[in-house]
């Protein structure tokens, strides 16, 4: 029998640990840029009703487009592999941002603000070294919420030759009927939930360590 | 208010300008194969029909299961419960789909299964958790005024719950509408085949016509979910 997972896994693990690691290596870009993207957006519209109200809406709608519609309407223009990826990405990652920044932000009590007026501080200031690390621990649970969705989304990305495990998944289909099939998609799927544990477990220490010192818990 | 009216208007203009767009092509025999009135429909009736199906069933089995797990109330089914939710939050829905389809079969039905498989945890904890975020007092006060337990979870447990319970009912219509276009994997059908196709063919309108109209479901079916949020939660709330 040649198709067990053992034999599989013996001869496939180098493979499966390059593609995990690019799929941990996409997410974490599209990330990083959507937290610098999300957190500006926040940081400009938090006080201002009509454009705060006019981002979170649109980025509500943006969230429920489906995956596969953006990613085939982005590969006519950026091609197909990484670019269309990360785009999509950083795309479904704003709406947890974005969202959680404005919360974060107004959520500083008023008096908190108005000591640091009273201190001298300008209004940017007051924004940047006040109210930014105190809203930090909410926005970091925007970040892990949108990390849960782009490790799923990187997956369907695979669709237009996209990194990551949703190769395996997608090798899994393509080979419909063969011994592997299942394998295939079986050690993709797995890795993928696994690798999406362990993200939300590092959330845990980046939350912590990123957190300004004096308010960790 | 504002962006009930608007953003319907603007989605619908949107598939309008579309449509007018493609009015100005001269489509070769491929685009016309798939870019026609008929074809369009039938799609879009697959899909339509393939969300609807999926969220009636989440709602007929998760609801109940949720309130099942929360009357025991036992810590071992919660955990289990929120541990599984987690697992299945981390899954992603293609390999799901694919999954069932190399295991099974392909098709419209595996697609229902795996569909209803996938929304299933979510909607459940969101019942838990709702009926969980009843204030104990006043579950005590209608206990007081001499309620049964059953009468206490039909008419105040799950009226303070059912904000909670919509909310993950909507969710999981809106994800439905999105896995039900990688339906196509698998041959059950849906606006999936024309991004599909469109990709494989490089057919650019086709693609645009695909994702465009799905996209508009999505948005118009989370719109429609949350008219009817605001029209089933109880009054008072």
């Amino acid at each position: 029998m040649t198709g067990t997972l053992d034999e599989f896994l013996a001869r496939r693990w180098e493979d499966l640990v390059t593609l995990t690691l690019q799929h941990l290596a996409v997410v974490a870009l599209s990330l990083a840029l959507a937290t610098v993207l999300g957190v500006l957006i926040g940081l400009l519209v938090w006080d201002r009703n009509v454009p705060r109200t006019a981002a979170l809406t649109a980025a509500g709608i943006a969230i429920t487009i489906p995956s596969l519609a953006l990613l085939a309407l982005l590969s006519p223009i950026l091609g197909l592999g990484w670019a269309p990826t990360v785009v999509s990405l950083v795309f479904y990652s704003l709406l947890p941002i974005v969202r959680n920044t404005v919360v974060g932000l107004r959520e500083v009590p008023a008096h908190v603000i108005e000591s640091a007026r009273g201190m001298g501080m300008t209004p940017a200031k007051t924004l940047l070294s006040i109210q930014l690390p105190l809203a930090w621990p909410v926005i970091v649970t925007g970040i892990r919420v949108a990390a849960q969705l782009t490790v799923g989304i990187a997956a369907i990305a695979a669709y237009v030759a996209g990194p990551g495990l949703g190769f395996y998944i997608f090798k899994g289909l393509s080979s419909l009927g063969s011994v592997n099939a299942l394998n295939f998609a079986l050690t993709g799927t797995l890795c993928v939930v696994l690798l999406a544990l362990l993200i939300d477990g590092a959330f845990v220490l980046i939350a912590r360590y990123s957190t300004s010192r004096g308010l960790r818990v | 208010m504002t962006t009930r009216i608007a953003t319907p208007l603007a989605v619908i203009g949107i598939v309008a300008v579309m449509f007018l767009w493609v009015s100005t092509l001269t489509l070769d025999s491929i685009e016309q194969r798939t870019l026609n009135t008929s074809y369009l429909l039938d799609r879009t009736q697959e899909h339509v029909i393939l969300t609807v199906i999926s969220s009636g069933l989440v709602a007929l089995l998760a609801i109940p299961a949720g309130i099942a797990a929360y009357r025991v109330r036992s810590k071992a089914v919660r955990a289990g419960v929120v541990a599984l939710g987690n697992i299945g939050q981390a899954t992603p829905a293609v390999g799901v789909v694919i999954l069932l389809a190399i295991v099974w079969q392909t098709g419209f039905y595996t697609a229902l299964i795996s569909l209803v498989a996938y929304c299933f945890l979510p909607v459940l904890r969101n019942t838990l958790t709702g009926l969980e975020q009843v204030d104990h007092a006043t579950r005590e006060a209608a206990r007081g005024m001499g309620m049964t337990p059953r009468q206490v979870l039909w008419r105040i447990e799950l009226p303070l719950a059912s904000p909670m319970i919509l909310a993950g009912l909507r969710t999981a219509l809106v994800f439905s509408v999105g896995v039900a276009t990688i339906a196509t994997f698998i041959n059950a059908g849906g606006l999936g085949d024309m991004i599909v196709n469109g990709l494989k063919l490089q057919r650019y309108p086709v693609i645009v016509v695909g994702a465009v109209l799905v996209a508009a479901i999505a948005v118009l079916i989370d719109l429609a979910a949350g008219l009817v949020e605001d029209l089933v939660r109880p009054r008072g709330l």
